[in-house]
C-alpha cells in the first residue's frame, strides 16, 4: 500500500509525461491539490519510490536556465503502475457505499 | 533582467546538500527562482533541502554520518520535530527567550560600566587620587596640594586637576546651561585622549589671568556650532565672557569623570590665588602611572609625600594619606553594587526559565517513550538518540534567542529611559557584538542543557525496553522533574526575598522624616551670568526682584531664596568654627551645609526652630546684625550639651566675620533620605561674604504646587530674561527623584520576582498535573476502596506543598547567603529581615496551595469504575 503523498507524486509524475522532473511534478501537485510541499520533500518521496522500483531515474541534459545543471528525469515503471492501481483500488473498495465523495452515490 | 538567486543560500546549498541530489535540486530551485523570483521562497526551499538531503560523509561504517555533517541532519530533524509541536515550541521559546532577553539587556548595561575597560589607552593605569579625611573618609584636594603632589610623585607620568563648572553658553540670542568641567591643561593627556579637531590645551592656556580657553564636546559642536570645522580659534560667549575654542573632542570620547560633559575650560589657577590653598578642597585629581611603575609603589610614594605635607602644614590637613582608586572603579562606584545585584538576579531568572523549559522537555519526553523505543528498535544507539535530542535542544534555544534579542532590545531602550544620567558610559549601552556574543553563549549552554534533560530520560527509556522496567524509569524521570521544580521554587524564593528586602528598604527610606515638609512647596533653580553681576549690589537687587516676582503669583503664600535645596543633589559644605572652642587644626572643624537664605526660608520649608528664634526681616536688612542659625547636630558637634544661643561662629577661613547664633533648627536630610542627617549653618543672604548668582526659590502654595510650575518658571525669568532656569519641580518630586535609583532597582527586581514566581508556579502545576494523570488509576482505585474526596485531594495538596516547601527551604537558605550582595542597597532592614522572609514563606505557601487545587480536583474526579475496568 502506497502512502498518500506517494500516490500523489506517482500520479504527478505520470501527468508530467516523458520529461518529468522536480518542477513539473511539483507544479502538478500544486495546481491540482492546492498544496505547496517543499521541493525537497517531493524529491525525498521520488527517491523512496525509486528505491522501491516504482520510478525509473535518468539524468537529462544540462540547460542554461538552471545555470548549466542537469535535470534528474523520472518515469513510472510497470511495477509502479501496478502498485498505484492496486493502491487506488483498495481505496475505492474501502470507500464503496460510503458517502465520502469518492463515487457518485 | 532577472535577479540572481541569493548568493548566500546558493552557496549554502552547494556545500551542504548531499552530492547525490545536489545538481537536480539546486537546478530546480534556480529554475523556479528565475520563473518566480522570490528570495524568501528560495531561502526556505534551500533550508528544507539541506535538512532533507544533508551532506553525507564517504566514510564507511558510520551510518549516523560524521559528527559534523550528521549533526546538520540532526538539526534539520530537530526543526521538524519542533514544528510538529508548535504550542510546546512557542511556550518554551517565549519562556527561555524572556530569560535570555532579560540577561542580555542587563549585561548590555553592565558591560561598558563595570566589565569592559574604559575607552582610554591603558585604562588600568589611570587613577583618581583622594585625600584622606578623618575616619577613613575621602576628600577633594586643594590646588596647592595638587601642585605639590604633581611636582614630587615621580611614579606618575601625568597629573590633572578638575573642578565642577556650570557654564552658560550664550549663542544666537539664547542662553543654555551646559554640563562642564574646569580642568588643568594636562587633563586630556592624562586620560590619554586627543581632540578630533584643533589642538589640546597647552601650558600657556592654563596660565592665571589668561582669558578662558575651552574645548567642545563633539555633540555640542554639532548641535550648537553647526559642525563647522572653522570654529577652532574663534570665540564663544560663556557666562558672559568671550572664551577661545581650542578644539573639539572626538565623537566617541566619553568623560567618565563628568558623564555627559559638553564643555571643558582650563583651570587657570596658580598657588597665589586665595582659593588655591590646601584647605580649599574643591578639586579632584587624576593621574596616570609612569611606565614601569606599579600601583603599590605609587601608593607608598603618595603616602610618603602626604607624611611630609602634613608635617610641613599641620593646620591644613585633617588626616594623613591619599587614596589611590582605579579610574574605572571610581567611575562605576555609584552603580557597581546595583549592577552586580542585577546581574545576579537576572542570572537566577535565566536559571529558572531554563529549569522550566527543562521540565516541559521532560514532560514531552515522557510522552515520546514510544518514539524512543521505535528508534532504539530500528538500531539507534543511546549516543545517536542523545545527539538528536541535543540538536533539538539547540534548535529550541536558537528560536528562544531570537525572542530574547528582541526582548533585550526593548528592555535596553526602556532601561536607558530610567537610568540617571549621572551614570558614566551610558552612551555605550547598546545591543553590540559583545551582547550578541553573550546571548549566543547562554543560548548554546541552555540548548545543550535542554537537550541533555530529555536525553537522560530517553537513555533510561531505551534501556527500559529490554529490562521491562518502564514504571521505575518513569519514576526516575518524575523525580528529576520534581527536582527541577524544587530548584525553580528555590530560585523564585531568592528573587522574591531580594525584591522584598528592596521594597522594605524603599519603604524605610520614604518614611524617613526629611526634617522639612515637602508638601505644598515648589522650587525653581535659576542662574544668571555675565560681567554685570560682578557687582554685589546688582546680585542682591536681582535676589529681591526674583523674590518679589515669585511672591506675586496668586497661589504662593510665602517664598524664600536659598543657595541650595535639601535632597537637590548639591553639596556646598563649609567647616564651622566657634569662637569659644578654638581648634589647633582648623581642618578638624565640623562640616556643615551652607544655607544662605532670606528670612522666611525656615517658615516656608516648615523646618522647626527648636531653641532661640527664627530669622526676622531685620536680620536680612542691608545693615543688619551678623546672625546665624545652626542645626541641632551642628550645635551638638561644637558645644555638646551647652546652650549655643549667643555664641559666635563662622564658616570657612579664619578671617571671616563672626556670626551670633540666635537659634537652633531641626536637622535636615540634605544629601539623601538614606544618608543620615547632615549639619546645617543658616546665614542671611546679606550677611554671607559673597552673593550667589545661582540659587533656588522655594515657594509654599495654597493649592497643588504642581499647578504653579509654569508661573514659577515665568517669574524666575522676569527680572533677567537672560537667566537660565535649571529646574522647576515640586519638593515632593525632588524628594522622590532622590530615591530614583532605589525605585528602579526595586522595579527590576519586582519584575524578575514576578516572572520567577509565575514560572515556578507553572512548573509546579505541570509536574502535579503530570503526576496526577499518571496516577489516575490509583486514585480511582483508592476512591473505589472508600477513600474520601478530601483524603485524595489531600494527597495531591501534600505533594504540591511538599515540593514547594522543600524549594522554599532551600531558597530561604540561599537567600540568606546571597543577601550580602544586596547589602549596599539595603536601608533600615537587615539581610535577615524576619518580616521579609516570613512574607516570602507565606506567599509561597498560598501560591503552592492555589497551584495544587486544580490537580487535586482532577485527582478527586478520577472515576473508580474506569480505573477498575482498565485493569
Amino acid at each position: 500500500m502506497l502512502g498518500e503523498f506517494e500516490q500523489l507524486v506517482l500520479l504527478a509524475v505520470m501527468r508530467s509525461g516523458d520529461d518529468a522532473y522536480g518542477i513539473p511534478v511539483h507544479a502538478e501537485i500544486r495546481r491540482r491539490t492546492g498544496r505547496d510541499p517543499s521541493v525537497a520533500s517531493v524529491y525525498k518521496t521520488m527517491e523512496r519510490l525509486a528505491a522501491k522500483g516504482f520510478l525509473a531515474v535518468r539524468m537529462g541534459p544540462p540547460t542554461p536556465e538552471r545555470g548549466g545543471r542537469r535535470k534528474q528525469l523520472y518515469a513510472v515503471t510497470g511495477a509502479g503502475r501496478k502498485e498505484l492501481r492496486a493502491s487506488l483500488a483498495d481505496i475505492r473498495r474501502m470507500a464503496h457505499g460510503l458517502d465520502v465523495g469518492l463515487e457518485p452515490s | 533582467m532577472n535577479p540572481d538567486p541569493p548568493r548566500l543560500f546558493l552557496r549554502l546549498a552547494e556545500s551542504l546538500i548531499d552530492e547525490r541530489m545536489r545538481e537536480p535540486i539546486i537546478g530546480d530551485l534556480v529554475e523556479e527562482f528565475i520563473a518566480r523570483p522570490s528570495r524568501w521562497r528560495f531561502a526556505r526551499q534551500t533550508l528544507s533541502a539541506i535538512a532533507r538531503f544533508p551532506v553525507r560523509p564517504r566514510l564507511a561504517g558510520n551510518p549516523g554520518g560524521s559528527l559534523v555533517t550528521g549533526f546538520i541532519g540532526d538539526l534539520g530533524w530537530g526543526v521538524r520535530t519542533l514544528r510538529r509541536a508548535p504550542g510546546f515550541t512557542l511556550l518554551c521559546a517565549a519562556t527561555l527567550g524572556l530569560g535570555i532577553g532579560a540577561a542580555t539587556a542587563i549585561f548590555s548595561v553592565a558591560d561598558p560600566i563595570i566589565i569592559r575597560p574604559l575607552p582610554y589607552p591603558e585604562p588600568d593605569r589611570a587613577f583618581v587620587i583622594w585625600e584622606n579625611d578623618v575616619g577613613g573618609q575621602r576628600n577633594n584636594v586643594g590646588f596647592a596640594t595638587f601642585a605639590d603632589v604633581g611636582a614630587t610623585a615621580s611614579d606618575f607620568s601625568s597629573f590633572a586637576a578638575l573642578g565642577g563648572w556650570t557654564p552658560v553658553l550664550n549663542r544666537d540670542g539664547t542662553a543654555e546651561q551646559l554640563t562642564g568641567l574646569r580642568v588643568s591643561w594636562t587633563y586630556f593627556r592624562t586620560l590619554g585622549v586627543h581632540p578630533a579637531l584643533g589642538h589640546d590645551f597647552v601650558k600657556d592656556d592654563d596660565a592665571q589671568g589668561h582669558f578662558g580657553v575651552i574645548m567642545l564636546s563633539h555633540a555640542l559642536w554639532r548641535t550648537r556650532f553647526g559642525g563647522d570645522s572653522g570654529v577652532v580659534g574663534r570665540f564663544a560667549d560663556i557666562n558672559g565672557t568671550q572664551m577661545v575654542i581650542a578644539g573639539v573632542m572626538p565623537a566617541d570620547f566619553d568623560d567618565v569623570m563628568s558623564p555627559g560633559a559638553q564643555l571643558w575650560r582650563v583651570l587657570g589657577y596658580d598657588t597665589s590665588l586665595p582659593f588655591a590653598c590646601r584647605s580649599c578642597r574643591h578639586l579632584r585629581m587624576i593621574a596616570r602611572l609612569a611606565p614601569g611603575a606599579t600601583p603599590s609603589a605609587a601608593a607608598s610614594q603618595l603616602a610618603a609625600i602626604s607624611a611630609r605635607l602634613v608635617q610641613d602644614h599641620p593646620h591644613d590637613y585633617p588626616a594623613q594619606g591619599f587614596q589611590l582608586v582605579g579610574l574605572q572603579r571610581e567611575a562605576s562606584r555609584q552603580v557597581r553594587p546595583a549592577l552586580i545585584a542585577l546581574l545576579a538576579g537576572v542570572g537566577l531568572l535565566l536559571l529558572i526559565a531554563a529549569a522550566n523549559v527543562g521540565g516541559l522537555q521532560l514532560a514531552r519526553a515522557l510522552r515520546r517513550d514510544e518514539e524512543f523505543a521505535v528508534r532504539t528498535a530500528l538500531g539507534a544507539g543511546a549516543g545517536r538518540l542523545t545527539r538528536q535530542l541535543l540538536a533539538e535542544g539547540l534548535v529550541l534555544a536558537c528560536i528562544a534567542s531570537i525572542v530574547g534579542l528582541a526582548a533585550a532590545k526593548l528592555g535596553i531602550a526602556e532601561l536607558l529611559k530610567h537610568l540617571p544620567p549621572s551614570i558614566p558610559r551610558l552612551d555605550a549601552v547598546t545591543l553590540d557584538p559583545r551582547a550578541f556574543a553573550f546571548a549566543a553563549l547562554i543560548t548554546i549552554v541552555a540548548g545543550l542543557a535542554l537537550g541533555l534533560v530529555p536525553a537522560a530520560h530517553a537513555r533510561r527509556s531505551a534501556l527500559a525496553d529490554s529490562l521491562r522496567g518502564g514504571r521505575r524509569i518513569a519514576g526516575a524521570s518524575h523525580r528529576l522533574r520534581g527536582a527541577l521544580v524544587i530548584g525553580e521554587v528555590a530560585v523564585a524564593v531568592v528573587l522574591l526575598a531580594a525584591a522584598g528586602l528592596l521594597a522594605r528598604s524603599l519603604g524605610a527610606v520614604l518614611s524617613v522624616d526629611p526634617g522639612f515638609d515637602p508638601s505644598h512647596v515648589a522650587t525653581v533653580a535659576v542662574q544668571v551670568s555675565g560681567p554685570r553681576y560682578n557687582d554685589s549690589a546688582t546680585v542682591l537687587a536681582w535676589h529681591d526682584q526674583l523674590l518679589a516676582a515669585v511672591r506675586a503669583i496668586p497661589a504662593v503664600t510665602d517664598a524664600a531664596i536659598v543657595n541650595q535645596i535639601p535632597l537637590g543633589g548639591n553639596r556646598d559644605t563649609w567647616g564651622v568654627q566657634a569662637q569659644d572652642k578654638p581648634l589647633a587644626n582648623p581642618e578638624l572643624a565640623p562640616y556643615a551645609d551652607r544655607y544662605t537664605v532670606t528670612s522666611s526660608f525656615l517658615r516656608v520649608m516648615h523646618i522647626n526652630v527648636t531653641l532661640g528664634r527664627d530669622f526676622t526681616d531685620a536680620d536680612n536688612a542691608p545693615q543688619g546684625p551678623p546672625v546665624a542659625i545652626v542645626s541641632r547636630s551642628l550645635a551638638h558637634a561644637i558645644w555638646g550639651d551647652e546652650n549655643p544661643i549667643g555664641k559666635l561662629v563662622h564658616g570657612g577661613e579664619p578671617d571671616r566675620p563672626w556670626y551670633t547664633v540666635v537659634g537652633v533648627a531641626a536637622d535636615v536630610h540634605h544629601e539623601g533620605l538614606d544618608v543620615g542627617e547632615t549639619r546645617q549653618l543658616y546665614v542671611p543672604t546679606h550677611r554671607w561674604f559673597f552673593e550667589d548668582t545661582g540659587l533656588n526659590v522655594v515657594a509654599r502654595t495654597s493649592g497643588d504646587p504642581a499647578a504653579i510650575l509654569g508661573q514659577l518658571r515665568t517669574a524666575a525669568l522676569k527680572p533677567d530674561r537672560g537667566a537660565v532656569v535649571q529646574q522647576v519641580a515640586t519638593m515632593d518630586d525632588v524628594r522622590s527623584q532622590s530615591t530614583a535609583q532605589r525605585t528602579l532597582a526595586l522595579a527590576l527586581f519586582g519584575v524578575f520576582a514576578s516572572m520567577a514566581l509565575l514560572l515556578a508556579g507553572a512548573g509546579l502545576f505541570g509536574a502535579l498535573t503530570g503526576a496526577v494523570a499518571e496516577r489516575r488509576r490509583e486514585f480511582g482505585l483508592r476512591a473505589a476502596l472508600g477513600a474520601t474526596p478530601g483524603g485524595i485531594a489531600l494527597l495531591v495538596l501534600r505533594r504540591g506543598l511538599g515540593v514547594a516547601g522543600a524549594g522554599a527551604a532551600i531558597g530561604i537558605a540561599l537567600a540568606l547567603g546571597l543577601a550580602r550582595v544586596l547589602s549596599a542597597m539595603l536601608f533600615g532592614v537587615g539581610t535577615t529581615d524576619l518580616v521579609t522572609f516570613a512574607s516570602v514563606a507565606l506567599v509561597m505557601a498560598v501560591g503552592a496551595t492555589l497551584v495544587s487545587l486544580i490537580p487535586a480536583w482532577r485527582a478527586v474526579r478520577a472515576d473508580p469504575v474506569q480505573a477498575l475496568r482498565a485493569d
